[in-house]
């Protein structure tokens, strides 16, 4: 059984929901991120890992930001293959992959998804293939055991959901805001809304990503019938400029990983 | 694409499919282009340059006499009247020359709507006028910092705004690149720029020419002009991208000269990136041809061989743009003057009874 789906079925069980830390592969450097990691993984239900790219369009600025600096630190498709294998050493949790699509493109769909399930990859997401492109990419992902996940937002009509739960895998990203990933207040009406037509629809668990930090929306999130929970602009802000001052950013990561996870 | 965006495309299409079809609409769109922009643009013989040359008569489309200096203006305005029909209240556009930032702003202005534009600061830098004339328009500005910090950069910011905004806003793309309806639609509305041409030749020559040039950053211009030709088999055309400080430095915009397939913006077609996927910095004295990937169109074009493509360093385009300012009195654009660059060369090598058209496609105040 795939990683996600036991993990989703566990935690429905406990009646738990799935706490889904997001960071971009080799951010600030190899070395770094692997340690960061293995301190979300101590409170992570599902990791998320991005591939960073140059181009991260669905990304707001930290994201981007982080995304630059991994570059800079001369990370590429190989190496975040590299880093997640390392992480499988020490890890079982589930993971999912965030890339964009050109990435995939340009190592061959074949490729990319052998290697993703040979480093121990369970799901991949890529925010930039629309549905009407996702074919061939279900098809690979059905061939190596990797969950494709999808998104729905605010935008999604009935129709597109319909196609979404029917393709999904693993769980259904549901985008909780109109924007970019960030820091956002609240959670909006017509986000509590779209969990509602999403699960007349699907009985995939709805992991809720974009524009959550707070403990306050993740509760109200949890109780319009989301699954899990994806952060990640608020974990990789805090962690900024950790190559000069370790210790106090780790704090204060723990701390709000505690807070968040209300440990 | 983005889910979020995807729904909105669709929109998009469907009320472009039947707006175009709309008397009224038409009527609208005509007017403006007549009176406000100043169609028909001339299509003016080269008569000096064509001396300097000493080859093929070398004639001119005029794009740079249009309202606000270039042929982004025919499709700023067809796209406005768009946006209002839909109801939109804010128009948002990316440039980098400046020359759809600024035309953006005008078809806002003259239709009612509000314009935001989004500029890589390094164009800002480099295009200052523009900058200023967008203002006065009364758009705003917004300096884009992240990564290369030119017209790359800035399409990715209008997106983000775009699928930030989608309920009220439009998005105004100025090239032929983007996810579908974009490249066609821009296509739609820079036709008229070879349709005119066709004319006009046909009655200055009593036939049509030997060949067409025009330069190539999006490629919303070149792709204007050769359209209407492109069943024309005698007419050869050349597109003519940024080949800045030479194609071995690395330091261009040679989509087709150094690049290879992969998808940037919703579009796949030739993309300057590293062999994984990484989207590379380019170069080019001309912020307009400063772009990692080219319309999808182009490539198409490219593919079966219907159109050739060819780079012009910043040297050479520099050399032209003097060389166009003294002979002709014409200050062309940075962009335009790889076309007229790639235009004298290839008139020294025809004979004198060889025509040629080069697009220019706009009027270089900006880069002084």
């Amino acid at each position: 059984m795939n990683r996600i789906d036991k993990k989703f079925l566990n935690l429905r069980k406990e009646g738990k929901m799935a706490f889904m830390p997001f960071v971009v592969a080799g951010d600030p450097s190899f070395a770094m991120s692997i340690k960061i990691i293995k301190t979300l993984l101590k409170y992570a239900d599902l990791l998320e890992i991005g591939f960073p790219y140059s181009d991260p369009l669905a990304d707001g600025p930290v994201i981007q930001a982080a995304d630059e600096r991994a570059l800079k630190a001369g990370m590429n498709t190989d190496k975040v293959f590299e880093l997640i294998t390392k992480v499988r050493f020490f890890s079982e949790t589930p993971i999912t992959v965030l890339v964009y699509a050109n990435l995939v493109e340009q190592r061959g769909l074949e490729k990319f998804y052998k290697d993703a399930k040979k480093a121990g990859v369970d799901g991949i997401l890529i925010p930039d293939v629309p549905l009407e492109e996702i074919e061939p990419y279900i098809k690979v992902s059905k061939k190596f055991q990797i969950r494709q996940i999808l998104m729905a937002s605010q935008t999604t009509d009935n129709e597109r959901l319909k196609k979404i739960s029917k393709l999904a895998k693993g769980y259904i990203y549901l985008v909780t805001i109109l924007g970019t990933t960030g820091v956002r207040a609240g959670v909006e009406q017509v986000t509590l809304d779209l969990i509602n037509k999403v699960k007349v629809v699907s009985n995939l668990p709805l992991a809720a990503g974009f524009g959550i930090s707070k403990k306050s929306q993740v509760d109200e999130l949890g109780r319009a019938g989301a699954n899990g929970f994806i952060i990640g602009s608020r974990i990789i802000k805090i962690l900024e400029g950790i190559e000069n001052n370790e210790r106090i950013l780790y704090e204060r990561l723990i701390s709000y990983l505690n807070a968040i996870t209300g440990k | 694409m983005p889910e979020s965006l995807m729904t909105p495309l669709f929109e998009l299409e469907n009320s472009y499919k039947e707006l175009i079809k709309d008397t009224n609409y038409k009527k609208e769109l005509a007017l403006l282009l007549n009176d406000f922009v100043g169609r028909p643009s001339p299509l003016m013989f080269a008569k000096k340059l064509t001396e300097y040359a000493g080859g093929a008569r070398i004639y001119l489309k005029r794009e740079d006499l249009n309202h606000t200096g270039a042929h982004k203006i025919n499709n700023a305005l067809g796209q406005a009247l768009l946006a209002k029909h839909m109801g939109k209240k804010r128009i948002i556009a990316e440039t980098g020359a400046g020359q759809h930032g600024v035309a953006a702003a005008t078809a806002a202005a003259k239709i009612g709507l509000k314009c935001i534009v989004y500029m890589g600061e390094v164009d800002i830098h480099r295009q200052r006028p523009n900058v200023d004339r967008m203002k006065l328009l009364g758009a705003k500005i917004v300096a884009v910092r992240s990564a290369s910090k030119t017209l790359k950069d800035a399409i990715n910011e209008a997106l983000r705004d775009w699928i930030t905004n989608v309920k009220d806003s439009y998005y105004l793309l100025g090239s032929v690149l983007g996810p579908y309806p974009y490249p066609k639609m821009v296509r739609d509305f820079q036709i008229v720029i070879g349709k005119e041409a066709r004319r006009q030749i046909m009655k200055k020559e009593g036939r049509l020419p030997d060949y067409l040039i025009a330069c190539v950053g999006g490629g919303s211009n070149a792709i204007g002009l050769f359209y209407p030709f492109l069943k024309d088999r005698r007419v050869k055309m050349v597109g003519v991208e940024a080949g800045g400080k030479g194609i071995k430095t690395g330091k261009h915009a040679a989509r087709f000269s150094g690049g290879s397939i992969g998808i940037l913006h919703g579009t796949k077609s030739f993309v300057l990136q590293d062999r994984y996927g990484q989207i590379n910095e380019t170069h080019s004295v001309a912020a307009g041809l400063d772009y990692p990937s080219v319309g999808p169109e182009h490539s198409y074009l490219k593919s079966i061989k219907r159109v050739d493509y060819t780079y012009v360093t910043d040297k050479e385009a520099m050399k032209a743009f003097n060389i166009l300012s003294e002979l002709e009195g014409i200050i062309p654009a940075m962009e335009s003057a790889h076309a007229i660059a790639y235009g004298i060369k290839l008139a020294k090598k025809l004979s004198k009874d060889k025509v040629i058209v080069i697009n220019l496609s706009g009027r270089g105040d900006k880069d002084l």
